[in-house]
């Protein structure tokens, strides 16, 4: 027998679809996505149940203003560059697990740019795992790429070979160094553009020195490279406002380091991270009223039962690995809830079909959203 | 190579009849005996003379679907030699769209021959035991410990002192080879002759040149990946003057796994802790083990960010105790130190477990019926239970 939200699925109502009124729908033409990852891994166990809920104040706070799709599945390979790569390509990815190649099909940015005739500064991945120089592209022009972290671990790094003073201990010493690292020439550091690109570089360069010192200078002692990630996809989007952005946050893959709290720390910090970047959704013209928000985590991680060692990992492919959820947010998404199964392949068609791009996928757009 | 009686199982060809990822695999595990604990040599030996005695009937359903998803997955005799197994065969499973239907039928193989091998073990059961200490310096009491563990809590009539009422229970008498071990995150309990002791601290030299290793390899040798990494690191040895366990080579090659696990285990003293205590109760199968963990250190701004660096000289910003997210880390460890017991027969309805955190007065105990824990009792009594538990064993 059906309940009765399988039989209003079933006959593809959504309950609050009905009560509410679905929000403004732009054209393709206006439309942005932003595809937003808990990267590195976080577990269904610390986020969207009774207890991990605590974890995710902010996400817990805009579920019933959007989709939540409670099934989404990873049924690929469990290693952070194929995840993210199935997530932009629409296929699950098997390449190297560590970047050294890109993925093997083309990705929804290429698509984009190509059938949109969309500009340099219109498709950007920010990263905050440094072996993602990789992601933006199969062959041919993609998205720019941003590793926010690669570009602080190089300062870092040089500031304590040098032994100087108070080191990193003085944010002034780290500050300049980030500013004499662009100044040199980034590219290989932390940022990977087209050829055709290197006219923004200026204004780049501009861009990315605010994000810095907003960072360095912020009110929290800066211990991750998410914050950075946020700052400079913050400054991306107030100079380029581009259509399509990949947001990829990472800090939580600490979890490798077999402490709990500071897996927990990195989640409710992306949580924090992810509702900031809602905020300036909201906030600015550009993207206000006409942007959808996918947020999902990348991959899962072991469940504490029977498995090698639980949360320090993500290899077992059980489903604490596997079975995650994904929250759509903003411009033409009906709240709602949906239970049936949904894959991670079903991301780059969803963003496709927001876009007006066709897009040859694995997955299915996502009927419930688009 | 291996012992004599899996030597004879390899001549007579037993290898060569089951599945190429099931022999291959295995083949590698058992090849380097110098480095097995005794308890895995026997656990080798056993499992193979069991599926040697299979008759055709039984063995033919119980690997032949195994073969038919290897035949889908593309392993064959040219793209999977059967004598060497490496990280490109891990790589190829993992990689494999057929590789959860692999580890499907991997799993209902040991679903068929573990029953029988455990009901062996279960015979031959005997009084076990598990001490796991926290540090006294935790910000909280004994009610908001051990909260993911069942159990009975035990009030003692006196603060609990670890190097008072853990310590002469670790004095070996006769303990046969790898069979009683501390694993602990600093020296607060002595090391005693015939007992293994894993000290994270007393380990320093060693991780330290690890660490610096491992930094020059992945930053100046451009390193593509974990399996070239792997082949490094398995020849980064315990060396004589980094410490005693490099004297036996089981130990040392032990030492060197635990800590380039590729988890936090050079960098956090409690993950080093857990790991270690997991892999030794999976490999060795002790009969007593100590586990103490410690308080981890905070990190530190931006140098954190530099996780193979030393933190004391990396930053002048001093360093920080995190008693609170020590905390939080260990509530998960406890769960996992003893669900790995619980994973093999040995330890099933035969293990005391004895939970404690120094200075305080109650513990928490998880124990067959026969062991009688009373709701309260002078600590200097626990220890004599614990040491008369022991007794049985001999």
């Amino acid at each position: 027998m059906l309940s009765k939200r399988q039989f209003l699925q079933a006959a593809g109502i959504t309950v609050a679809g009905r009560l509410a009124a679905p929000a403004a729908e732009p054209s393709d033409a206006k439309r942005k996505v932003i595809l937003v990852t808990f990267g590195g891994g976080v577990r269904y166990a610390e986020t969207f149940t009774k207890e991990g809920l605590r974890n995710i104040p902010r996400l817990a706070e805009l579920q019933p203003r959007g989709h939540f799709f409670r099934d989404c599945r990873n049924l690929g390979v469990l290693s952070h560059f194929n995840s993210t790569g199935s997530l932009v390509t629409g296929q699950w990815q098997r390449v190297d697990d560590f970047g050294f190649q890109p993925p093997a099909s083309p990705t929804i940015f290429e698509a984009f740019r190509q059938q949109r005739k969309a500009g340099l500064a219109e498709a950007w991945a920010i990263c905050t795992n440094k072996s993602f120089s990789n992601i933006g592209s199969s062959a041919g022009p993609g998205a720019n790429v941003v590793l926010p972290k690669q570009l602080l671990l190089e300062a870092v790094k040089d500031i304590v070979a040098r032994g100087d003073g108070l080191g990193v201990a003085d944010r002034t010493n780290v500050q300049r160094r980030l500013e004499t690292i662009l100044q040199e020439g980034y590219e290989g550091v932390g940022w990977t553009i087209f050829k055709g690109g290197r006219q923004i570089d200026r204004k780049v360069r501009e861009t990315l020195t605010h994000a810095l010192v907003e960072y360095i200078h912020g009110p929290e002692a800066p211990t991750s490279g998410d914050e950075l990630t946020f700052f400079i996809a913050r400054e991306v989007m107030r100079e380029f406002a581009p259509p399509l952005t990949l947001v990829n946050f990472w800090d939580m893959d600490v979890a490798h380091w077999g402490s709990y709290s500071l897996y927990l720390q990195a989640v409710t910090r992306t949580d924090r991270l992810v509702g900031m970047l809602w905020d300036e959704v909201c906030s600015n013209p550009n993207y206000k009223d006409r942007t959808t928000m996918l947020v999902l985590p990348e991959l899962g991680r072991d469940g504490d039962i029977n498995a090698a060692n639980g949360f320090l990992n993500h290899r077992s492919g059980d489903a604490s690995c596997r079975n995650m959820w994904m929250l759509a947010l903003g411009a033409g998404v009906d709240r709602g809830e949906t239970e049936r199964p949904v894959a991670h392949i079903d991301v780059a068609a969803t963003a496709a079909k927001l876009l007006g791009v066709k897009f040859e996928a694995a997955g299915q757009a996502l009927r419930e959203i688009v | 190579m291996a012992s004599p009686t899996l030597r004879a199982l390899i001549e007579k060809g037993l290898f060569e009849r089951i599945p190429a990822s099931f022999s291959t695999f295995f083949f590698d595990q058992i090849k380097d005996a110098a480095t097995l604990f005794p308890a895995e040599i026997r656990y080798y030996e056993r499992l193979f003379t069991l599926v040697d005695k299979l008759e055709p009937e039984e063995f033919q359903p119980l690997f032949s679907p195994l073969r038919a998803v290897e035949a889908k997955m593309g392993i064959n005799e040219k793209t999977w030699p059967r004598r060497t197994f490496t990280l490109d065969q891990v790589d190829f499973l993992n990689r494999n769209p057929h590789y959860a239907e692999w580890r499907g039928e991997v799993s209902k193989i040991f679903a068929r021959l573990d029953p029988v091998l455990d009901e062996e073990t279960r015979r031959k059961g005997r009084p076990r035991l598990a001490v796991v200490l926290s540090p006294g310096e935790l910000p909280v009491g004994p009610d908001r410990l051990w909260t993911r563990l069942g159990g009975k809590k035990v009030s003692l009539t006196a603060a609990f002192d670890p190097s008072v009422h853990v310590a002469p229970l670790l004095k070996a008498e006769n303990a046969a080879p790898y069979d009683r071990w501390l694993i602990q995150a600093s020296g607060d309990l002595p090391a005693v002759p015939g007992v293994v002791t894993l000290d994270y601290e007393a380990l320093a030299p060693y991780r330290q040149r690890l660490m610096s290793d491992v930094q020059q390899i992945v930053e100046r040798e451009q390193i593509r990946g974990p399996r070239e990494l792997g082949a490094r690191l398995k020849k980064m040895k315990l060396m004589a003057n980094e410490g005693e366990l490099a004297r036996d080579p089981v130990l040392a090659e032990f030492t060197r796994a635990v800590l380039l696990a590729g988890n936090g285990t050079l960098l956090i003293n409690n993950t080093f802790v857990e790991w270690a205590a997991v892999q030794a109760v999976r490999r060795a199968r002790p009969s007593f083990v100590v586990v103490s963990f410690g308080i981890r250190n905070k990190l530190k701004p931006f140098s954190s960010l530099l996780i193979y660096a030393d933190q004391e000289k990396s930053s002048v910003i001093p360093t920080q105790v995190d008693t609170l997210g020590t905390y939080v880390d260990l509530e998960v460890f406890y769960l996992y130190v003893w669900q790995e017991f619980e994973k093999y027969a040995e330890y099933v309805r035969n293990t005391a477990f004895v939970f404690a955190a120094a200075g305080m007065d109650e513990v928490r105990v998880i124990a067959p019926a026969d062991f009688d824990a009373p709701a309260s009792i002078d600590p200097m009594m626990l220890t004599a239970k614990l040491r008369e538990w022991m007794h049985w064993q001999a």
